[in-house]
């Protein structure tokens, strides 16, 4: 017989570290999760840890040395952090860059969209539990692709390809048909993923309704790239501000409905598919030509008192490079918007109210690299 | 009573000489397993495995031992000395038990015992008190946390496999296993009860901690598991219990489901051919536990268990309804291969209808703003 | 049910397929040949002396500073009765490979092509156990050329 009112049991939230070392390898980030019973109440992240200062080193160098600390803040994505570099420093010089430079350009930016999806998905593979399977298939797909970049430019990951202008040297003679390769091989990666996680029922049980995040919140907060895609806005940068030749080419912008993981992986894979296709009709309209503008100056000098800002479609969101000149060959200050630290925001929001076993496959679709969240 | 081993007389000397048999062939299986599981398991995902340590990687598992061996055996300074210490034991001591009653060929066990199967099911249970005395005893929250999942999820899925392996007596009319075996001589009891079948294989996967069910072990993704704070030796225990009970309920699956060594040779091969027989079985079963571990990703905690209580279980209870209802009124067997189907299907169904479910999302408080936990 | 028999059957057909992986270090794969491994300078065979004439073009271009280059008085030129037309010669060249960051821009501005970047497995296969066996000398980075074990690629 209960005469009074049971006493009011104190409870103490759980403090989780979600520590610098992971086995699931997105790098070295820290979370401290603040846990009710099986819940998720609060969400600090740390950064930082992979901190180098490459904003501040690329101000010691001038436009050709910078190209090489510019692939090490986005390594998986290199051409593409390459890309808005150059074209940053091709607008406030005025450069002329040759059509045969651009599409190469935008074929290798679209590859090495491919080779970095490719390891999103072996990352969260690994992450909602699936034992190596996918990260052998993303590995394998991305032997291919590297394959290829080191047989273009000599280096695997930090390329240093592209230079202001056009491009470091011409490709081998074989390009078309080796890129043409490495597609067949690469539909049947996609293939691969489309059939081992898409419609297994664990899976989506695991990712259906796990994180999601609204469109206006996403907006708010400043997402972009796929997981701004998934929560249903139509942003595109290769569509809204066409650079390069993608205004000369077709190629569809999937959208995801919910904006929860599963979204936000499906995004990813209908991505792969619509690089492929930019890349056949880049491999057919590739023209003969010069690589560099004929008159180039030994060395660059920008003229004084500019500014710009240059943002691209990296495979992560919108990675942008914000270029001030003050005359010289070496930039006064260069600053890298990186999409990755803005898409990190979504993260306490997205998994507040979650279970702690998804907290980590919350982190993992958002797809984070943290050279470019800590540059 | 089976004749003793080697013709010898006296019961207690002949038990003892087979349970020494059963511990030096299990220590054996076990390091093979491991070596077997990590082949196929690369071939699976088209890489090589071990191929260093001696022909073809053989002796990998044995560097493993050596190494575990060689490693400092730690113990928490706060960690409770008898639970800490016991916890291996009582984690793979009863699937060592559970070996009493498990015949490999005709005539090859230790004991033939009348509830066999009743005797299994008892003693493999034992080892759920193991792993939460590992999680007590640790001294780490975590790894008390993975404990209890451990035990919640050995208790939910015991219920199925237990009601299953019953379904299964009841058709075969007998708890014996050599029994069971030899009533399969025409028909495995696979044709008969195929929606047992295929409980068994669940609840089994989640006895034995595999994916997708590993949530325990596989807690690295946020936290250790409940052996975090064990090392050397005495880890390699929980390792060695997990690859035996592997193996033995393989052997349990290819003697009751399969027809063991009676189907579809009989008795009149000889033994080496039924022990042939028996392996390429419990083979088959093993072989499929490592392409699920391969293939699917892990649930989640809560999705587990309410898949155990609200899907397996009430199938099984119909599933021995129907058993009851068609052997007390002697129908046809058949009735029973049809009703299984039905009941396939229906568990396919079910398991679409929650997937496709919205998740009820858990409202909680927001935290108190400008609150900084660090 | 049915996703989950589709996930078996797409590994089961990894399963058919061959390994891809090699057994390396008993298997090296060939390296295409713009391979862009460490700095290494090269050895005119037919006069027998560096290409290298200790410029500090590289010195002065490489982002990481990883160089220190001497330079000499040529004692094998024409002038003196030799055989070379290089007025100075590189006495001193040391290369820290711990900084170098492989960006090929050395290799860009040298107006001898007298640097390129090791093609070779010898090139990838670095491993000490100082840091400061990093430091390659001049002889340790002429070695290989010497020996005429690369076959390099200059970008044009």
């Amino acid at each position: 017989m209960v005469t009074e009112a049971a006493p009011e049991f104190e409870t103490q939230d759980l403090l989780i570290n979600v520590g610098p070392q992971h086995p699931s390898t997105h790098g070295v980030f820290r979370m401290v999760l603040e846990v009710d019973g099986e819940v998720v109440k609060g969400l600090v992240p740390y950064i930082g840890y992979l901190h180098r200062g490459a904003e501040k080193l690329c101000e010691n160098n001038d436009f050709r040395q910078g190209v090489g600390y510019m692939d090490r803040t986005e390594h998986l994505a290199a051409h593409n952090a390459e890309l808005s570099y150059v074209m940053a420093v091709e607008a406030l010089a005025e450069l002329e860059v040759p059509a045969r430079a651009q599409w190469i350009r935008m074929i290798l930016c679209e590859l090495n969209r491919l080779s970095s999806h490719f390891m999103f998905f072996g990352a969260f593979g690994i992450d909602v539990g699936v034992f190596g399977t996918p990260f052998i298939y993303a590995w394998r797909e991305r032997e291919t692709l590297i394959d290829l970049f080191e047989e273009i430019s000599g280096d695997r990951m930090m390329y240093a390809y592209f230079r202001a202008g056009g491009l470091a040297w011409e490709v081998p003679a074989n390009f078309k048909e080796r890129v043409r390769e490495v597609l067949k091989s690469s539909r049947q990666g996609v293939k691969d993923f489309d059939g081992l996680l898409t419609e297994n029922e664990i899976f989506i049980a695991r990712t259906k309704n796990v994180g999601s995040i609204s469109a206006a919140d996403a907006i708010e907060i400043g997402m972009s790239g796929s997981s701004l895609r998934a929560s249903g806005v139509d942003m595109d940068i290769r569509k809204t501000e066409p650079y390069l030749f993608y205004d000369q080419v077709e190629f569809d912008v999937p959208l995801g409905k919910n904006g929860d993981v599963f979204d936000r992986y499906y995004v990813r894979l209908q991505e792969m598919e619509q690089s492929m296709r930019i890349i056949e009709q880049c491999l057919e309209r590739l023209e003969d030509g010069p690589i560099m503008p004929e008159k180039m100056p030994r060395m660059l000098r920008l003229p004084e008192g500019q500014e710009v800002y240059i943002r691209t479609e990296a495979p992560r969101g919108e990675y942008g490079v914000y270029l001030v000149s003050k005359g010289g060959n070496k930039p006064w200050r260069l600053k890298v918007r990186s999409a990755c630290l803005s898409n990190l925001q979504a993260l306490k929001q997205m998994s507040i109210g979650q279970y702690v076993a998804d907290a980590i496959i919350i982190l993992g679709s958002i797809d984070i690299v943290l050279s470019e969240v800590d540059r | 009573m089976s004749d003793g081993i080697f013709g010898i007389e006296n019961t207690w000397l002949d038990a003892l000489i087979r349970v020494q048999l059963i511990v030096g062939l299990m220590t054996v299986v076990v390091m093979g397993l491991i070596y077997i599981e990590r082949k196929v398991l690369a071939r699976f995902q088209q890489r090589l495995g071990p191929t260093r340590t001696g022909p073809a990687g053989l002796l990998q598992s044995l560097a493993d031992a050596l190494k575990l061996v060689g490693k400092e055996d730690l113990r928490p300074r706060n960690a409770d000395p008898w639970t800490f210490e016991l916890a291996p034991y009582l984690v793979f001591v009863p699937v060592f038990l559970g070996f009493v009653v498990v015949p490999f060929v005709a005539g090859w066990q230790v004991r033939v015992v009348e509830l066999g199967l009743i005797y299994f099911v008892a003693v493999s249970s034992l080892s759920i008190i193991g792993w939460i005395m590992a999680g007590w005893g640790s001294d780490n929250r975590y790894a008390m946390i993975g404990g209890m999942r451990a035990a919640a999820q050995g208790i939910s899925y015991e219920l199925p496999l237990v009601l299953a392996l019953i379904s299964v007596a009841m058709v075969a009319d007998s708890y014996d296993l050599n029994q069971i075996v030899a009533g399969q001589s025409k028909y495995p009891n696979i044709v008969w009860q195929p929606l047992v079948v295929v409980v068994f294989t669940i609840a089994g996967l989640a006895e034995l901690n595999r994916t997708p069910f590993d949530i325990p072990v596989g807690e690295s993704e946020v936290v250790g598991g409940p052996f975090v704070e064990y090392s050397g030796i005495r880890w390699s225990f929980f390792f060695l219990a997990e690859y035996a009970a592997l193996f033995i309920l393989s052997l349990i699956f290819a003697a009751v489901f399969l027809g063991g060594w009676a189907w579809p040779l009989g008795e009149d091969w000889g033994r080496g051919w039924q022990l042939v027989l028996v392996s390429v079985k419990a083979g088959s079963f093993m072989f499929l536990v490592f392409w699920v571990r391969v293939s699917v990703p892990r649930l989640r905690i809560d999705q587990l268990m309410s898949f155990s209580w609200k899907i397996l279980l009430p199938l099984m209870l119909v599933q021995i309804l129907i058993n009851g209802a068609v052997l007390v009124y002697h129908g046809s067997l058949w009735i029973l291969t049809l009703a299984g189907l039905v009941g396939i299907a229906v568990l396919v169904k079910l398991v679409g209808h929650a997937v496709s479910q919205p998740r009820s999302k858990v409202v909680v408080a927001a935290p108190a703003e400008g609150k900084a936990a660090s | 049910m049915k996703g989950i028999m589709k996930s078996l059957a797409v590994t089961m057909s990894t399963f058919m397929r061959r390994p891809v992986t090699r057994n390396y270090p008993t298997v090296h794969r060939e390296l295409p040949e713009r391979d862009r491994a460490f700095p290494l300078l090269l050895w005119d065979q037919d006069i027998d002396e560096p290409f290298c004439t200790g410029c500090h073009a590289c010195e002065r271009a490489c982002p990481v500073e990883c160089m220190t280059v001497l330079m000499k008085d040529n004692p094998n030129h024409e002038a003196q009765g030799g055989t070379s037309k290089r007025r100075k010669i590189v006495d001193e060249f040391w290369i820290d490979y711990g900084r170098c960051m492989r960006c090929n821009i050395c290799v860009e501005v040298c107006n001898f092509e007298a640097i390129a970047m090791n093609n070779t497995w010898r090139g990838h296969e670095m491993s000490v156990y100082d840091r400061a066996d990093l430091v390659m000398d001049l002889p340790q980075l002429m070695s290989q050329s010497k020996a005429k074990e690369i076959d390099e690629w200059v970008a044009d």
